[in-house]
C-alpha cells in the first residue's frame, strides 16, 4: 500500500473484511436502507429462508417513500409488508406521516455517518457520497445479503478524480454541474469508477448541493460519487437526530476530518471542469447525458431515436419547446434549498401549465411551510403535495399521459420514466419554475417583473 | 452449464432498466406477471417479438441494463423465457443482479457484437466462457471468477451466510 491514498481508498480500507477472488472484496456495511417498492423481495428471502435473521437490526432503516400514501391495494401491500416486518424485527421505521424519499430522509436524520458504508436497493443511494461515505445501490438479493450478513461483495472500482475549479455563476446551479459531469462523461463513461469530487467549487457547495451532484453519479454509469469531509459536512451533522452529542460529537468530528484525499494520491482517471464555464442546462433526449445549454438548440448530431421519441427536430431552440407539465421534486432537487430557489422564481407570478411541487421529505415540507413557501407555490397556482417519490418514477401524483411533455427537477428522462409515452426534460428547480410560468422551456432571466400584490 | 437458443437482436445501446421493465410494473408484490411486460418500455418491441417469438438469448449494444437497481429487470427477462444476454458491456447493478439469479451475462469484445446480432442462434458454454454462433464462429467472454460460481451453482445468499462468523469477528476486532 502506498502512503498516499484517495478518499475512496480510505473508506474502502476501513471496511474491507477480506479480499475475494477476482477483483472482489467483502465490504462491511454500516447502514442498510430498505424501502417498500424494492425491499419486499429481500424481506421475503430473509424471512422464508433464514427465519428473519438479521446481522444487526440497529444497522437497518426502513422507509416508506416511493408511493406514499399507497395509491392502490398492491402498493398498500408493499408498504404493509415493510412496516409489519420492521415492527416485528425491531427495525427503525419511517412510515406515512414522517416519511421522505430515503436519500433525503436518511441524511436529515443523521443516519449517514461520514466515512461509513451504505447500501440500499436503489441506484440513487450514491447521493449519500456527499458525506464522504461509500454509498451505492444494489439489487434486492444483494440487499438481502447485506441484511443477513452485514456485508456485501463489491468489485473494487477504479477512482476518477472529478476536479471542479472556480465557482458556479450566471444562474448555473449544482444541477447544472451534475448534468455537465454526465454530459462530459457520457451516459456510461463513469462505468467501473467511483467519482471523487474535488476542487474549490466543491468545497464551496452546501451539503444539499453536494447531494444533488452525487445523486447523478449513477447517470454516468459510475458506482457512486464521493466528496471530502470538511467543516460544511461537520456543521451539517451537528445536532441531527442520530448524531452524537457533546464530547462524543467532537471526537467523531475529529475522526471525520481525516476523510480527505492525501496530497499526491494517484487516481485512475481525471476529469477537470471549470465551473465558471457551466451554464443552465436542459436535457433534450432520453438519457441524462443528452443535454444542451438552455440558451442553445437541440444538437444537429442528436441521436435520431431519441429525437423521434421526444418529437424534436435538430436545431430547435430549447426555449421554444412548449410544455404540458412542470414537476419539482425527487431525491435530486426537493430539499429546502431547492424549494426556496423555486419559490423565489414563482413569487408573485402565475404558472401557465399544471405544476406539481413535491417536497423530498415531510421534514422538508414542514420547514417549507414554516417559511411560507407553500403559500408562494399555491398562490402561483401550483399543486403543493406531501412528500413522496411520486411523479419521478411515474407511479403517483403527477404521472404523464402518452405524448405529454414535462420539465422536471428529477434525474432520469428515460422513455416512459414518468409514465408510458411521456417526455421528460431535466433541469434545475429554478429553470423548472421559470418554465412553469412561461409554459415552455424558459430561463428565470426572461421573466417579467412579478406583479406584487 | 450450457445455454442454447435463438438470438433476440436488440441492435441498440443503453437499453435501460425502465425499458426492460417500466417502473409502473414495480408496484406489486406479485412478480409472476413481469415476463409479460419484458421490454415493454421499448418502442417497437412487439414487431421484434413477432419475428423472434422463441428467442432465449438477448443480444444488445453496450451498457445494457443501465439505470435503476431493480432486480425486476432480470426477473422480467427470465419470466419472458430469456436465459442469457450478450453485449459489449453491462451496467454494474444489472450485472450483479444477473449473477445472483443465475442469468448468464456475456460481456464480449465490442467488435464481436455485430456477428452475434447477425447470428440466428448461439450456444453459450458458461464454464468455458465461450459462445459458438450458428455460423461456426466462436466468441470468448470473461466472467467474474467469484460470481461465476453463483451463476453455475446459485447460492449467493448461502455464500454470504457462510461469511457471517468472519464478519462478526472482523467487526469485534475493529471496535
Ligand atoms: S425520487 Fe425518483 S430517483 Fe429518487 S429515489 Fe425516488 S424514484 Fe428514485
Amino acid at each position: 500500500m502506498t502512503a498516499e491514498r484517495t478518499l475512496f481508498a480510505k473508506v474502502w480500507d476501513a471496511h474491507r473484511v477480506r479480499d475475494l477472488p477476482g477483483n472482489n472484496a467483502l465490504i462491511f456495511i454500516d447502514r442498510t436502507v430498505v424501502y417498500e417498492l424494492l425491499g419486499p423481495p429481500a424481506i421475503e428471502q430473509i424471512e422464508t429462508r433464514y427465519g428473519g435473521a438479521l446481522y444487526d437490526p440497529r444497522r437497518l432503516v426502513a422507509v416508506n417513500d416511493h408511493v406514499v400514501p399507497a395509491k392502490d391495494s398492491s402498493t398498500a401491500e408493499q408498504a404493509q409488508v415493510l412496516r409489519t416486518w420492521a415492527r416485528k424485527r425491531g427495525v427503525l421505521l419511517y412510515d406515512v406521516g414522517e416519511n421522505g424519499i430515503c436519500h433525503v430522509l436518511v441524511p436529515e436524520r443523521g443516519l449517514v455517518v461520514p466515512g461509513s458504508t451504505v447500501v440500499c436497493s436503489d441506484s440513487h443511494t450514491c447521493t449519500l457520497g456527499a458525506f464522504g461515505a461509500f454509498a451505492f445501490g444494489v439489487g434486492s438479493t444483494a440487499l438481502a445479503g447485506a441484511m443477513l450478513s452485514g456485508a456485501t461483495i463489491v468489485a473494487r472500482p477504479k477512482v476518477m478524480r472529478v476536479f471542479v475549479r472556480s465557482r458556479l455563476q450566471g444562474g448555473a446551479t449544482a444541477k447544472d454541474l451534475a448534468l455537465g459531469v454526465v454530459a462530459r462523461l457520457g451516459f456510461k463513461g463513469g462505468t467501473g469508477y467511483v467519482l471523487e469530487f474535488a476542487g474549490d467549487c466543491i468545497a464551496a457547495l452546501s451539503m444539499e448541493e453536494r447531494m444533488t451532484l452525487c445523486n447523478m453519479a449513477i447517470e454516468a454509469g459510475a458506482t457512486t460519487g464521493i466528496c471530502a469531509v470538511d467543516e460544511v459536512t461537520i456543521s451539517y451533522m451537528r445536532g441531527r437526530e442520530f448524531s452524537p452529542g457533546g464530547e462524543a460529537f467532537e471526537r467523531a468530528a475529529a475522526a471525520w476530518r481525516t476523510l480527505v484525499a492525501d496530497d499526491g494520491a494517484a487516481y485512475d482517471a481525471e476529469l477537470r471542469i471549470d465551473a465558471g464555464e457551466l451554464v443552465p442546462t436542459v436535457t433534450w433526449g432520453t438519457n441524462p447525458g443528452q443535454s444542451a445549454p438552455l440558451e442553445g438548440i437541440v444538437p444537429h448530431d442528436a441521436e435520431p431515436a431519441a429525437l423521434a421519441y421526444m418529437e424534436l427536430e435538430p436545431g430547435t431552440p430549447l426555449r421554444s419547446i412548449a410544455l404540458d407539465q412542470a414537476f419539482i421534486g425527487s431525491c435530486t432537487n426537493a430539499r429546502i434549498g431547492d424549494l426556496r430557489a423555486a419559490a423565489a422564481v414563482l413569487a408573485g407570478r402565475k404558472v401557465a401549465i399544471p405544476t406539481i411541487v413535491t417536497p423530498g421529505s415531510q421534514a422538508v415540507k414542514r420547514q417549507a411551510e414554516r417559511e411560507g413557501l407553500h403559500d408562494v407555490f399555491q398562490d402561483a397556482g401550483a399543486l403543493w403535495t406531501h412528500a413522496t417519490c411520486g411523479a419521478c418514477p411515474g407511479l403517483s401524483t403527477g404521472v404523464l399521459a402518452p405524448g405529454m411533455r414535462c420539465i422536471s427537477s428529477t434525474n432520469r428522462n428515460f422513455p416512459g420514466r414518468m409514465g408510458a409515452g411521456g417526455r421528460v426534460h431535466l433541469a434545475s428547480p429554478v429553470v423548472v419554475a421559470a418554465s412553469a410560468v412561461m409554459g415552455r422551456i424558459a430561463s428565470p432571466s426572461e421573466l417579467e417583473a412579478p406583479v406584487l400584490a | 452449464m450450457i445455454v442454447e437458443g435463438s438470438i433476440f437482436p436488440l441492435a441498440r445501446a443503453n437499453v435501460d432498466t425502465d425499458q426492460i421493465i417500466p417502473t409502473r410494473f414495480l408496484g406489486s408484490l406479485d412478480l409472476r406477471g413481469l415476463g409479460r411486460e419484458c421490454f415493454s418500455g421499448l418502442p417497437g418491441i412487439d414487431r421484434l417479438y413477432a419475428v423472434h417469438p422463441d428467442a432465449t438469448i438477448v443480444a444488445a449494444g453496450e451498457n445494457f441494463g443501465a439505470g435503476s437497481s431493480r432486480e425486476h429487470a432480470v426477473w422480467a427477462l427470465q419470466g419472458r423465457g430469456f436465459r442469457a444476454a450478450i453485449a459489449p458491456s453491462f451496467a454494474r447493478i444489472f450485472e450483479e443482479n444477473a449473477y445472483n439469479n443465475g442469468f448468464v451475462v456475456c460481456a464480449v469484445p465490442p467488435d464481436a457484437i455485430d456477428a452475434v446480432l447477425a447470428a440466428r442462434s448461439a450456444r453459450i458454454d458458461v464454464a468455458a466462457e465461450s459462445i459458438l454462433l450458428d455460423d461456426g464462429r466462436t466468441v470468448e467472454f470473461k466472467l467474474d471468477p467469484l460470481r461465476k460460481e453463483f451463476v453455475l451453482g446459485g447460492g449467493f445468499l448461502a455464500y454470504m451466510e457462510a461469511q457471517i462468523p468472519e464478519i462478526r469477528a472482523w467487526e469485534a476486532a475493529k471496535s
